[in-house]
This record gives structure tokens, sequence and C-alpha cells, in this order.
């Protein structure tokens, strides 16, 4: 059982979300979240969208500003891992620095609340 | 690999995130959270506080960093010299593999890093 922790953009999430579906991986937890990568934000790209936006522009800046993501957390059996991974991948590429990032944990077990069952019958086949 | 939980008072997450930054981690993630302790929240006159606003930093480093990154949060985390309740918590659990997305490069925990093929 692993756990995968994937980090990616805002407006992806309702791709994300429907492929991780069409997969068989229907279970998941979502979550907002603020972060920041290796990379700096590219000013050049925002070149003439500041009229009106001053405010949220000064929000990223040259160094520890926070942008806006979406954490899922997804818990697999081994199996699975691979495919989610590569679902998640294949959706949120855009092969621009901010994409996300993927984490894959041991997870040691997992209870189904309702029933009390254990084990793999409580994730998705 | 290893991630860093650290769940720290709203007021100090500037201060970690600029220390981490000057350290050389930029990569961090960052949530609002609210928990409680060991002291059992707050508890002000007939009234206990249980949900205490805090913030949760995710950091993934590898293994030798450990150390040095858990150092330098609590140092920029702590209020005061001695510390006091409520500055927070660390934990620490392994990450076995990490892929970046943009480029789809995988890195394992035994520092191996390939490229993924979709």
């Amino acid at each position: 059982m692993k756990e995968v922790m994937a980090i990616i953009r805002m407006n992806m999430m309702n791709q994300t979300k429907r492929a991780l579906s069409d997969a068989g991986i229907s279970s998941l937890t979502a979550r907002d979240a603020l972060g920041r990568g290796k990379g700096l934000v590219d000013m050049t790209l925002l070149k003439g969208a500041e009229q009106g936006y001053e405010e949220a522009i000064s929000q990223l800046g040259q160094s520890q500003r926070l942008i806006p993501k979406r954490i899922l957390f997804i818990v697999v059996n081994e199996k699975m891992v691979e495919k989610t991974v590569k679902t998640i991948i294949k959706v949120n590429r855009t092969g621009k620095s901010g994409d996300g990032k993927i984490f894959i944990m041991p997870a040691s077990d997992s209870v189904r609340v309702r029933t009390g069952e254990k084990g793999a019958t409580t994730l998705d086949d | 690999m290893i991630m860093i939980r650290s769940i720290v008072r709203p007021e100090k997450s500037d201060n970690v995130l600029s220390a981490l930054m000057d350290a050389g981690f930029p990569a961090v993630t960052k949530m609002n959270v609210v928990g409680r302790g060991k002291q059992r929240g707050i508890k002000i006159g007939d009234i206990t506080y249980d949900e205490l606003p805090k913030e949760l930093l995710l950091t993934v480093v590898k293994d030798n960093d450990k150390d040095f990154v858990i150092k330098t949060v609590i140092k920029a985390a702590r209020s005061g010299k001695k510390g006091a309740f409520g500055d927070g918590k660390i934990f620490v659990t392994p990450v076995d593999e990490a892929y970046t997305i943009s480029s789809g490069i995988r890195e394992t925990s035994a520092d191996e890093s390939e490229e993924v093929k979709i």
C-alpha cells in the first residue's frame, strides 16, 4: 500500500479527477495549498498584465512568494501506483515549470470506518 | 528521500520560509490547518480553545539534508530562546519516489533519476 501525494496546478483539477476516475482510481482527497518550487516566477510572462492586477502581481515576485496549488492524497495498492502516477503526469504535463510534483510514500494500513475492514479490500481495485 | 512536515505558528511561517530559502531549500508547500497538542488546547476562563490555527509546511529533502533542514526549521519557528507551548511539531516520513510532472523525471530514494515514458 502506498500513498501518492500529488501537487498540481489549480486549473488542472477537473481534468485530473476525470482522468483518474476513467483509470479506475475513484477515491482521493484534495486540498488547497500554497507552494513554491526550485524555479522562480518568470516575470516576462506577466508583462502587460500588470494593469488592474497590481495586488495579484505583487503576490508573485522574485523570491519567497507562494503560488496557489491543489494537493491530492491518494492511497492505492502497490500495483496501481504506476498507473496513478502516469495518469497524473499525462494530464498535467505542459512542459513548463510549475506543473507540480508527485511524491510516493509507504502507507502501513488502511481501515474502513463504516465496517472496520482492514487492508486491500478498502481500496480501489 | 524524506518528507518533513512542520506544523508551525502562522506568524512564524514567513520566518521559516525565508530561513529555508536562505538555506538553499526553496521548494515548500504550505497549508492552513487547525489542531491541538499535548496541552489540550488553551483554556481561558471557562472556554477551551482546541482548534488552534497553525500552518503546515511540507518539504521533501535528501536523507543527508534531513538534520540540517530540521535544525533550520526549529531555529526559525521557535518563539524566544527557550520556546513556548504551541510552537509546533515536526514529523519526518520516508518518501520512496518523487516525480516532476513537467519533465517526467523520476527520482528514487536510492538517488537514481530517470525519465519516465508516458
